[in-house]
């Protein structure tokens, strides 16, 4: 008897680049088993052999059966049948998975009644008790809504909903959590994991972020360049890793850690600071009448020298304070200071852009977006350097090159566009056409949030060793609040535009005073061992 | 006629420098060639264009003649080929002058945002609703026949192509990272849009601006034909054809032929061109 999910020796070609290389992988009954590798590893490839869905154009070998059926060999209705019996598959973005005109409902019941023979009201039972049993409240008005309707976290129950109406034997997660904050994302793993222990299913669980696989799954397997490098119990896999890419892999996975916080430096008691801001508040008016408040009352000082992280959710406002700090944004109320440059938060002449160009910089999260496409690397920093440093044509050339090469960009690299470089090194270009300025702070908006963790990892490293020679503050700005507590002494916890929580990082972690604070830290991926180890530690008497 | 409508892909355009499609190839070699044989027409021309020739009317194409002659004993391919002088060069003028000028008033619509830029979209609205050749006909009647009223006039005409275009892809970019680290770097808003926006986005309005060509080089030749363009005797395409309404008439059709044909093939050409270019950039989209 074979396993649910049996990929056996299975590789995949692509217009002569080999995507896959001898892929051996099963997924017994019951068994959840994570898939993590960065991005370009194949993860997404093998999930969707699962269903018999390959690239076009591709030579495939080896075998990829789901109970005994091949889908490299199998007919187009054999597939048909697999896909609405025996696996279902749950995607990234829940928005481009649903057709956002017709309902909640229609998507629910269409495979219902269309294969399974229901009558549309039966379906429609069916599906608002799935919903139900998936923890969303008010399920009838529910299955009349729109997915424009509904938030990210609720849009991915509904795709839950819908992968596990069909009775699924097999569930193939790809990436469900990634695009959803952190609190929300701990309940959908909740649900996931409820789901797979009630139903017995099998699960196949994608993911770069190997604490969450470790949140999830017994097992695990090690994607790299398409081969499988490493796999065995996650637990082992995690604390004792065998192969050298997984330790790496493990040692850049940020953890929550109130030891490792970095100390505050000791300054002089009637020190400047370098940023004081008070009572700062931003609302934006609406076209209807009405205004949306996306930052308010937020008030902070922050030395020279000092590291202040910002934590919070998609929509608490910590991109608006970041904008308003390098004056992309104008404030609705109350005053930035910055040391040097005076008040900002209005609208700025140029002379004063330039200024407080030359205190506050700006690193943005997506590399791929904030390098112009068509200006190779080394004169964009170059333009920096003869704009500030007034430095002439061969001059600047030359900053640019050592400054580059400071951050890890080799000089033969120079010419390049930024298309031609990867995410990380895109970032370093990033970091050093913001210091080019020679600013005193630097601000990072999610400026590592678009990197695998490897990646990441060198990043932060770079930007805490250029932070020590430099000399600059940094305000980090991310969702990650492990990634910001290993790097900022005092942090700010944000939740609708407003600050609940301030002060040490390492106070904070280890004793929250906030519930907002505490439930975001509880919703922090545990490995399964540690947390499996805590029930057993509170049922015991 | 057709507007592009699509968004800068995200990571920057895709650049010309991978090969065209075997038939954009055919057109680029074609409409190179047509260029050639205009612009070396004083020297290639077998005849004199404007030489009649009364004893060798209508003569069809032959070792001598080998197009064949007009109703007046006119050398057909000489005619042709300083025809195309006027036919080409005549949009080349419309095409490079709404361009420049549409590009200028769609990134000050687009980056400006807010009451001026919506205006000034109101304004290209307007200007949309009148068509070319139209626009044409009254500057003609205003300020009399030839080929400098109708060329003002349909620049005119066809800014609001280039500058709706231009101010759609000027105001998402103007919200893009780059964009904005610019701003935070200190350097002013003129060097940013002229030095780094612009190139930016010249390959999309080059592509729209490649479809316009043929569409006026098709209009202004009906202003020929209708009379109200190139005046004779200069030859040009649109009025060779007009003239030889006389011939065609009497079941002589080549010397209307020629014209139409070099019209429909140069304008197939350029539209297989645009289209080509216009896709390449917005296939960086999906």
């Amino acid at each position: 008897m074979s396993a649910l999910l049996q990929i056996t020796d299975f590789s995949l070609g692509l217009a002569g680049r080999k995507l896959l290389d001898g892929v051996t992988l099963e997924v017994d009954d019951g068994e959840s088993v994570a898939l993590v590798g960065e991005s370009g590893s194949g993860k997404t490839l093998i999930t969707r052999a699962a269903l018999g869905l390959f690239p076009d154009r591709s030579q495939r070998s080896g075998t990829v059966s789901v109970r005994g059926l091949d889908t490299l060999t199998a007919g187009r209705r054999e597939l048909l049948r697999l896909r609405r019996e025996h696996a279902s598959m749950i995607f990234q973005d829940p928005r481009a998975g649903i057709n956002p005109v017709r309902t909640v409902g229609d998507f629910l019941t269409e495979t219902l009644v269309r294969w399974h023979g229901l009558n549309r009201a039966e379906a429609t039972a069916q599906a608002v008790e799935q919903l139900e049993r998936l923890g969303l409240r008010r399920a009838e008005e529910l299955v009349a809504q729109h997915p424009h309707q509904l938030s990210g976290g609720m849009l991915q129950r509904v795709m839950i909903a819908g992968a596990l109406l069909g009775s699924p034997e097999l569930l193939l997660c790809d990436e469900p959590t990634t695009a959803l904050d952190v609190t929300t994302q701990a309940g959908i793993v909740a649900l996931l994991r409820e789901a797979r222990q009630e139903r017995g299913m099998g699960m196949l669980f994608v993911t770069h972020d190997l604490g969450l696989a470790a949140s999830l799954c017994e097992r695990v397997y090690v994607l790299r360049g398409g081969k499988v490098v490493e796999h065995g119990a996650t637990r082992q896999v995690f604390l004792a890793p065998k192969e050298e890419y997984s330790r790496q892999l493990v040692e850049a996975t940020p953890v929550i850690d109130p030891g490792a916080a970095p100390h505050a430096p000791e300054l002089p008691e009637d020190a400047q600071p370098l940023v004081a801001v008070e009572g700062l508040g931003k609302h934006y008016g609406l076209r209807g009448g009405g205004t949306v408040t996306a930052l308010e009352q937020a008030t902070f000082r922050l030395p020279a020298g000092g590291s202040l992280g910002v934590v919070g959710e998609s929509g608490s406002g910590k991109s608006t304070l970041a904008r308003l700090l390098v004056g992309l944004e104008t404030a609705s109320e109350g005053t930035v200071q910055v040391e040097g440059s005076g008040r900002i938060g209005h609208r700025l002449r140029t002379a004063e852009r330039r200024r407080l160009a030359r205190d506050v910089q700006i690193v943005f999260q997506d590399p791929y977006l904030s390098l112009d496409p068509r200006i190779p690397v080394g004169q964009a920093v170059a333009d920096v350097f003869r704009l500030h440093g007034k430095e002439g044509r061969r001059k600047a050339k030359e900053s640019a090159r050592e400054l580059l090469g400071r951050v890890g960009i080799a000089a033969e690299r120079l010419g390049d566009k930024p298309r031609m470089l990867s995410g990380g090194q895109r970032q370093r270009v990033a970091l050093a056409k913001a210091l080019a300025a020679r600013p005193r702070l630097l601000v990072l908006d999610e400026a590592t949030s678009a990197l695998d963790v490897s990646v990441q990892a060198q990043v932060l490293e770079l930007v805490e060793e250029l932070r020590e020679h430099l000399g600059l503050a940094i305000l980090f700005v991310s969702h990650d609040l492990a990634v910001v507590s290993r790097m900022c002494s005092e942090l700010l916890v944000m939740r609708q535009g407003r600050i609940v929580e301030s002060g040490a990082t390492a106070r904070i972690l280890a004793d929250p005073e906030n519930d907002y604070t505490r439930s975001l830290i509880g919703s922090y991926p545990r490995p399964l061992w540690e947390t499996e180890s805590l029930e057993a530690e509170s049922a015991a008497p | 006629m057709t507007t592009l409508t699509f968004q800068l892909p995200q990571a920057g355009l895709r650049r010309y420098g991978s090969l065209l499609s075997p038939l954009a190839w055919i057109a680029l070699a074609f409409l190179a060639a047509v260029v050639l044989l205009a612009l070396l027409a004083p020297v290639l021309a077998p005849f004199d264009p404007d030489y009649v020739d009364l004893n060798n009317v209508l003569a069809g194409p032959g070792a001598q003649h080998l197009l064949g002659t007009d109703a007046l004993g006119r050398d057909l391919l000489s005619r042709l080929m300083h025809g195309g002088r006027t036919s080409l060069l005549a949009p080349a003028a419309v095409v490079l002058g709404s361009t420049a000028l549409g590009l200028l008033l769609g990134l000050a619509a687009g980056w400006s945002g807010g009451w001026a830029g919506r205006i000034l979209g109101r304004i290209f609205d307007l200007l949309f609703s009148f068509p070319a050749l139209l626009v044409a006909m009254l500057a003609v009647a205003l300020f009399g026949k030839g080929l400098v009223a109708p060329i003002l006039a349909m620049t005119v005409a066809y800014v609001p192509y280039v500058a709706r275009l231009t101010q759609s892809l000027a105001a998402a970019e103007r919200a893009r990272p780059y964009v904005q680290a610019y701003r935070v770097l200190g350097f002013r808003t003129p060097w940013v849009v002229l030095c780094r926006v612009v190139p930016n986005l010249l390959p999309v309005v080059g592509a729209q601006s490649t479809l316009n060509f043929g569409y006026v080089l098709a209009d202004l030749a009906a202003l020929s034909f209708i009379g109200l363009g190139v005046q004779p005797p200069t030859s040009d395409w649109g009025a060779m054809i007009e003239e030889s309404r006389g011939a065609l008439l009497g079941g002589h059709a080549l010397p209307a032929f020629w014209p139409a044909l070099a019209v429909v093939l140069v304008v197939v050409a350029v539209n297989v061109l645009g289209e080509e270019l216009s896709e390449r950039i917005g296939g960086g989209l999906r």
